[in-house]
């Protein structure tokens, strides 16, 4: 199978794991405990685009800000599944925000909290905190993507969490 | 913008695992061999792309070992391009073949002959063309063999990715969903053969254990 096919046939993952992070965050008031991570907040906000899966893909909405979000939930009620949305992340006084997509879990349009260092004075020391910055809320996604996995496959998925997320779905009609 | 400043778009890529001991000497040598060179100013070539200082775009001599900042390697790759707006091209090439309409004394020119006419303005016109020029910061992390690139731009990446295998000789592996999940059920002693098994939610074929 070539790597586009296979991303494709597998996309539903990011999908899915686009839709619990969100479920998630709203019924644990956004907070994660990430062990070694630490505690950190993830908060689904602006916009998001959602689209259906299998035979009637396609089928595309977008929402933008914070009063729009009832419309994305109402979506998911249809069927829809988040493929790309605006991300708040919190971690201790930082602040993080980025667009997270499902197809790749790439994060584009990614602001960083601000740097110290000065670009004239010290351009590597701006290199380095500028890459520690870049990879915080990369490691962070991953970690969260990671429990997912190990959660989606299994029997809890379908025992507990499922339920659980169809219901919150469900509330959204 | 780039990984330095303002806000970034990030593809994430995985490079095989210990690049071997002559790593930092062939990096030393290929580098500079694969390093960014401006479009020549009499030529009609459309497209350079090629490495740069990752604190300093304009930089694409490399003299030492500027490009290793431990644990990573990082450069920028520039790319110029050079294009002629279709507008400009459509009054040019009418020009000239109304140029040579009255020149050869015809009421019609074949397509053929169009063809030669719009290669050759198109030509002339990219010459005078300013190149634009853009920048896409790259940080690989030679102990983990992650690397990170400035550009979520398809034809950018497969670029990217190929100047890469050039210069360090090493295939990149891009991340998505399914290798990352397939990793982190390899690294939890998981069988990762557990995700071919799974359903989308909602499907038909949703598995029911």
């Amino acid at each position: 199978m070539s790597l586009s096919e296979r991303v494709k046939q597998t996309e539903f993952l990011g999908r899915e794991f686009l839709t619990w992070l969100w479920y998630q965050s709203e019924t644990r008031e956004g907070v994660f405990d990430l062990g070694d991570l630490g505690t950190v907040e993830v908060w689904f906000e602006g916009k998001m685009t959602l689209e259906s899966g299998g035979e009637e893909r396609g089928d595309r909405v977008t929402c933008s800000g914070s009063t729009r979000l009832r419309e994305a939930r109402f979506a998911l009620t249809k069927g829809k599944q988040v493929m790309q949305a605006a991300v708040r992340l919190l971690k201790g006084n930082d602040e993080w925000a980025f667009s997270l997509d499902a197809a790749w879990l790439n994060l584009s349009s990614l602001k960083t909290p601000r740097v110290m260092q000065d670009a004239r004075e010290d351009p590597d020391g701006l290199f380095y905190e500028r890459m520690f910055l870049l990879e915080q809320p990369i490691e962070v996604v991953n970690a969260l993507f990671a429990r997912f996995v190990v959660l989606r496959v299994s029997p809890e998925w379908q025992s507990d969490e499922l339920p659980a997320l169809e219901e919150w779905i469900g509330e959204g009609a | 913008m780039g990984f330095l400043q303002g806000s970034v778009t990030c593809t994430r890529f995985l490079a095989p695992g210990d690049p071997g001991e002559d790593f930092r000497e062939r990096a030393r040598e290929r580098i500079p061999k694969y390093a960014f060179r401006r479009l020549p100013e009499d030529s009609d070539r459309e497209r350079s792309v090629g490495w740069v200082n990752i604190l300093d775009e304009f930089q694409s001599g490399f003299f030492g070992d500027e490009f290793f900042k431990e644990p990573y390697l990082a450069l920028s790759l520039r790319v110029d391009t050079r294009s002629v707006p279709a507008r400009a091209l459509r009054q040019y090439c009418r020009e000239a073949e109304e140029e040579v309409k009255a020149r050869e004394d015809l009421e019609f020119l074949p397509t053929k002959k169009r063809e030669e006419i719009r290669d050759a303005v198109r030509s002339r016109l990219l010459r005078r063309a300013i190149p634009r020029s853009g920048t896409y910061d790259m940080a690989w992390d030679l102990q983990r063999g992650l690397v990170l690139f400035g550009s979520a731009n398809t034809r950018i990446c497969d670029e990217f990715s190929e100047i890469f295998f050039n210069t360090f000789e090493l295939r990149l592996t891009s991340l998505y969903p399914y290798a990352l999940a397939y990793d982190v059920l390899q690294e939890q002693g998981t069988n990762p053969g557990l995700l071919d098994e799974i359903r989308p939610i909602g499907s038909p074929e949703e598995e029911t254990t």
